[in-house]
């Protein structure tokens, strides 16, 4: 296992160290949430002995590397590389294995997302599938479209996204259009779920988009465009589904349960609090407000059901350097009170772990403690629990990227 | 306690792998309360472990499951070919494949067989601990070791 000392890059406690002090909170998600946080390097070994054909890539500025990584219980790490020197896990390969390494010691065996058999396929319109839906280990993903109206024409993004950067460059690098084409998406679903066992949940997202009479309208119907041909591939009306985007009125929720076959809802708030959330996601602060967000995802509960409405918050942000909190102890309180208001009436709340990403407004800034960040997942899960809210939807399995909800499987036997 | 892994002896493996022996898991929840259900994909694989097959995500096996592989915990298989031929392993789960070649292998295989079911995972338990549980070898070994542990009329005269 990792060797006790201080980390010179962070100055922090160590990760036995940390660990040690939550006995109940599993090891292997500790592991997942600190490599979240501190992100990944591949060795020259690695890079070699990746194989294009049984291995899942992910390509930028013409640089390949692994999609992301699982772990031996089943755990998805979803993890950019991080330059040698930002102190991160390191990924390399011997004894015909990938192993993450953390100071020199190798203390988990990994695995490279397996690649989907429709990737090299090519759509009537001649792309390839595996950039019009991309592949985590479970779930088909689709990123509609890369234009964000709150970065690209308001410049009010939020301020930790590099998306709307990161998918403009892969779009223009495998010329893919701005917005995604239906007839496109329903042959690659096609394609895709001919791979019996290889996918549990569909996830679609993309920027949002404001215009129409009411903010967001014309988001709202390319979705039903994008969702009625994913629904042609299904025998079953509904089936499991994700729509990450702009928290909508409930007169645009009931138009999309009611005429797609959508399982579930999600409008990421970010961060907690009204005025972090100004501050931070100044763009969604103006179109929609803080107050409005949050009940609007209250009234989705009604439309969607119980469990299947949440928000996702980038766990972290709320600590960001020079408008956030000073104190970690404060910024779980508030954070954890805010999720509380929620869950409380049916909504559950996701986080990821904010590791500042290049591209964005907030690139050279550093994620709080690992200390922190178990306390958050533990937080949410048990809020969870406390409220019997399931979150079946954006498990450890149907999404891989919220370590609060990878603890979610120790409970669905309970319910 | 971290016990190495034993070498599963041939006898062990055709008993375990024999389609009409019996095998039963036995796991444990968070208050050790026990579960304890018959699994009969089950088997000794190439690798020496067993692998068996969970097909519901939401079963309390696979939940102790998942709770045993994040925190050390022992689980077991008792193999039952008949009255006097049984076994038991003792062992921790280390692996969970929830997706690449083995579980869909494990899955297509599944379906062509059994069309209405789903797979959730294939689990690689790693034996630690294997006790035959023949009755007569189990009273044999027990006595030798624990000699006071008789009633005296079996030993008595008669």
């Amino acid at each position: 296992m990792s060797a006790a000392g201080q980390i010179k890059y962070r100055n922090e406690a160590s990760f036995d160290e940390v660990v040690s002090r939550y006995p109940k909170f599993p090891r292997l998600i500790a592991r997942k949430i600190d490599v979240h946080r501190r992100g990944v390097n591949y060795t020259e070994r690695t890079l070699a002995a990746i194989d294009p054909e049984k291995h899942q890539l992910y390509g930028w500025n013409g640089f390949k590397f692994p999609h992301s990584l699982l772990l031996r219980d089943g755990t998805t790490l979803l993890v950019m590389p991080k330059q040698p020197d930002k102190d991160p896990y390191f990924v390399d390969h011997f004894d015909g294995k990938f192993w993450l390494i953390d100071e020199g010691e190798a203390i988990e065996e990994v695995e490279i997302w397996p690649k989907p058999k429709y990737y090299e396929k090519r759509t009537n319109s001649g792309l390839r599938m595996g950039d019009v839906v991309s592949a985590r280990p479970q779930r088909l993903d689709l990123f509609v479209t890369s234009f964000c109206y709150f970065y690209h024409v308001d410049e009010q993004g939020c301020k930790f996204c590099s998306l709307p950067k990161l998918h403009k460059t892969l779009r223009s690098e495998n010329n893919l259009p701005t917005r995604l084409d239906p007839d496109d998406v329903r042959e690659c679903l096609i394609e895709a779920l001919k791979e019996g066992g290889r996918f549990t949940n569909i996830h679609i997202t993309g920027g949002t988009m404001v215009k129409g009479a009411d903010v967001g309208d014309l988001e709202v119907d390319y979705y039903i465009e994008i969702l009625k041909a994913i629904g042609d591939t299904f025998e079953a009306k509904r089936f499991p589904s994700q729509l990450l985007a702009t928290a909508y009125n409930e007169r645009q929720l009931a138009k999309l349960r009611e005429n797609t076959g959508l399982g579930s809802f999600t409008a990421d708030i970010e961060v907690f609090g009204e005025e972090k959330f100004n501050w931070i996601c100044p763009g969604k602060a103006r179109w929609v407000g803080y107050k409005e967000w949050k009940e609007r995802l209250i009234r989705g509960v009604d439309i969607f059901g119980r469990g299947n409405i949440s928000t996702g918050i980038v766990g972290g942000v709320e600590l960001a350097t020079p408008n956030g909190f000073t104190s970690e102890d404060e910024a779980l309180r508030s954070t954890l009170d805010e999720a509380e208001s929620l869950a409380e009436k049916g909504v559950t709340t996701v986080s990821i772990v904010w590791m500042p990403q290049l591209g964005s407004q907030f690139a050279d800034l550093k994620s709080p403690s690992l200390d922190y960040f178990l306390r958050l997942t533990q937080g949410l899960q048990d809020l969870r629990l406390k409220y019997r809210l399931t979150v079946d939807f954006d498990d450890y399995r149907r999404c891989g990227n919220h370590a609060d909800s990878d603890l979610a499987r120790l409970y669905y036997a309970d319910r | 306690m971290t016990v190495d892994t034993i070498a599963l002896d041939q006898g062990v493996i055709d008993l375990f792998n024999d389609p009409d022996t019996i095998k039963v898991l036995g796991t444990v929840d968070e208050n050790g309360v026990p579960h304890v259900v018959v699994k009969q994909s089950a088997h000794i694989a190439d690798d020496g472990n067993i692998h068996y097959l969970e097909l519901i995500e939401s079963s309390r096996s696979n939940a102790n499951m998942v709770r045993a592989i994040w925190f050390d915990g022992t689980v077991s298989f008792t193999a039952i070919a008949d009255s006097a031929r049984s076994v038991q392993i003792k062992g921790k789960p280390i692996k969970a494949h929830i997706t690449g070649a083995l579980f869909q292998e494990h899955y297509e295989r599944l379906r062509q067989r059994r069309p209405d079911t789903d797979l959730a995972a294939v689990w690689v338990i790693k034996p630690e601990i294997v006790q035959d549980q023949n009755p007569a070898l189990r009273r044999a070994m027990e006595a030798e070791k624990h000699p006071h542990f008789v009633h005296l009329d079996q030993l008595a005269k008669h």
